[in-house]
């Protein structure tokens, strides 16, 4: 199958190898392992591909140069030229380019043959652009997005190209937003686009495209929380919560997953989940338009997908059995309910929200944990990550007082300080 | 499922290539393709110009284009219709040949000749707020036509003066192409079908 090309993993691969070829050689040294078993250690390794060398990179900068010069030469012309010849030079531009991918892949050049196709693909995006303006087409700039996203998405799975496929869940991320802004409606078109890049990220097994896809599907949300305004206002960090969590809760259940491929995938989409759940929590106290639960909760299929959070990342942590994965769901819990029960910043009355707040730091907390007790680091820099942005929501806050809040930080802290403490005696007496 | 593998594994990748260039070629194409049928097959219509707001004049390289059919009826709309929202505006000729906008509808209506049916989308509508209101803005697809850099501005000038036309070809289901462009009645840019 065209589709396991070695970007991305080959880098991590070969950092690997070069660890583990220097601890062998220590092991040996140090006699922890006989020089037969380090040899039976590298043979279980297939030889790595070729990875790009400094000609590949003159020759990417070559082509490039030689694309923008013929560009150039086109657009210093345009006028000149007859009309059905610049239509034909940009169709001879796309065939030009996956001609140049064939054949790069098949003299053994697979990063150069994928940017060929991704190169392709932009010059698909551009002969959308102007035999739109050739051709004095209607002006639907989301409708040319969604086209152009159709295009490459057919390029990224034919070619199996990873740049194809960030062309094309781009423009489907910017069709998405330009569609819901112009018709100030959810649109779910977009999600078919992210299930072919999810799809493909499965496939091939390639964390770029694990990375592209949950980008694009995180993108899906805020381009939707972007675009359309519920009721008066933009919710944009309520709606950033909500995906944020959704991204958690479906991550850590495709995390699971026996399937490797599936596992990596949930993985990654749970860590994209968990740093937007993260700064989407923070930025909510500090969010004028973010406003109360009366309003919000009209959103109700937001509900819906709050709810599936934390159903899915309690099924994950019952399917896994790891205190790791079930820590994620007080997280999601007190996380969204500092987000929905969030009086706004102009609640009027008087009080300040202490509630919001400590659940907040709770859930950040146990976000903190759990990627500790899973052992996944993005996990954890995501839940610091929303500790810091918290407590300097709090702090920075401009309404309410500023004494009753640094009131409020010592009592946090010092109960953190006596968990500590507690936990810490609980260690030495397990271990005595 | 091993043997559909298989039977993929035996395609040579140059065929994959050239499958997705053939499918973005053709996706271009049917941009032209349905533009072409347009023109072929659509009745012709003869649409005023206006001039429009100041601050959008000389683009240079097009020249925005208002018409008077733009601003058309609210009557027997609902008032839950959006912004962005896909109508079907019936517009009829005038005494002095040129058509104005007469209704708006939802889905595609039976027209009667000399009547067209137009399809647009709304670009502005007061309804909602101020619970509704009699006319509203909708576009065709028709407010752009390019032009050689720097011929823009004085067809632009002759579209404030009230002096450019556009002639449309418009499907039996309204859809619509730019078909030529006349200033005071005569033709200064013809479209060819290619």
């Amino acid at each position: 199958l065209p589709w396991h090309l070695p970007l991305g993993g080959a880098v991590f691969e070969r950092a690997y190898r070069q660890r583990l070829e220097v601890d062998l050689a220590r092991w040996q040294a140090d006699g922890v392992i006989a020089p037969t078993a380090a040899e039976a250690i590298r043979s279980t390794f297939r030889p790595l591909p070729a990875g790009i060398d400094v000609a590949t990179v003159v020759a990417i900068l070559g082509g490039l140069l030689v694309a923008a010069a013929f560009l150039a030469f086109v657009a210093a012309n345009w006028t000149e030229i007859a009309r059905p010849l610049r239509f034909l030079i940009l169709l001879a531009g796309i065939g030009g380019s996956y001609t140049a991918g064939a054949i790069l892949d098949r003299r053994g050049r697979p990063y150069l043959a994928d940017i060929s196709a991704t190169v392709g693909s932009i010059v698909f995006g551009a002969a959308i652009a102007l035999t739109g303006q050739m051709y004095h087409l209607g002006e639907d700039f989301a409708g040319g997005m969604a086209l152009w996203a159709i295009g490459a998405m057919a390029a990224a799975i034919l070619a199996g190209s990873r740049g194809a496929l960030a062309v094309a869940l781009l423009a489907g991320v910017i069709w998405n937003g330009a569609r819901a802004e112009q018709l100030q409606e959810v649109q779910l078109s977009f999600l078919a686009l992210g299930f072919v890049g999810a799809g493909l990220a499965v496939a091939w097994n390639s964390p770029v495209a694990r990375h592209l896809a949950s980008l694009a599907w995180l993108g899906w949300w805020a381009g939707t929380a972007l675009g359309v305004r519920f009721g008066a206002f933009s919710e944009f960090t309520f709606l950033l919560a909500c995906g944020g969590s959704l991204s958690l809760g479906v991550g850590l259940l495709l995390a699971t997953r026996p399937e490797d491929a599936v596992a990596r995938f949930g993985l990654t989409l749970s860590t994209y989940g968990a740093f937007a759940f993260a700064v989407a929590l923070a930025a909510s106290f500090t969010d004028p338009e973010l406003h109360p639960t009366a309003r919000i909760i009209q959103i109700d299929w937001l509900t819906l997908c709050a709810v599936a959070a934390v159903v899915f990342a309690l099924a994950a942590a019952l399917i896994s059995r790891r205190i790791g994965t079930g820590l994620a769901v007080p997280a999601l819990v007190l996380g969204l309910l500092a987000v929905f029960t969030w009086p706004g910043l102009d609640n009027g009355a008087g009080g300040e929200p202490w509630f919001n707040y400590g659940a907040a730091l709770l859930a950040m907390l146990c976000l903190v944990v759990s990627g500790m007790l899973d052992d996944v680091r993005p996990r954890v820099v995501a839940g610091w990550f929303g500790l810091a942005g918290v407590i300097a929501s709090i702090t920075w806050a401009v309404k309410g007082s500023l004494l009753r809040r640094a009131v409020f930080l010592a009592v946090a802290g010092a109960i953190a300080i006596g968990v500590a403490h507690l936990l810490t005696r609980l260690r030495h007496k397990v271990e005595a | 499922m091993n043997r559909v593998g298989e039977m993929i594994a035996r395609i040579p990748k140059a065929a994959f290539y050239s499958a997705a260039a053939v499918i973005q070629v053709l996706l271009v194409f049917l941009m032209v393709a349905d533009r072409m049928q347009v023109l072929r097959n659509g009745t012709e219509v003869t649409l005023q110009t206006r001039a429009i707001d100041p601050r959008d004049i000389l683009r240079g390289d097009y020249v925005a284009l208002g018409y008077d059919i733009a601003s058309v009826p609210t009557a027997g709309l609902s008032y839950d219709i959006r912004r962005g929202a896909t109508v079907f505006v019936k517009i009829a000729p005038k005494a002095d040949g040129s058509y104005e906008a007469t209704s708006a509808h939802l889905s595609p209506v039976a027209v009667v000749a000399p009547e067209i049916l137009l399809r647009g989308r709304i670009q502005v509508t007061c309804f909602g707020a101020r619970g509704g209101c009699e006319r509203m803005n909708v576009r065709y697809g028709l407010e752009r036509y390019f032009v050689p850099q720097g011929e823009g501005r004085k067809i632009e000038s002759a579209r404030n003066a009230g002096r450019v036309a556009v002639v449309a070809a418009v499907t039996s289901n309204g859809r619509s192409a730019i078909k030529r462009l006349l200033v005071d009645g005569k033709p200064v840019y013809d479209e060819p079908l290619f």
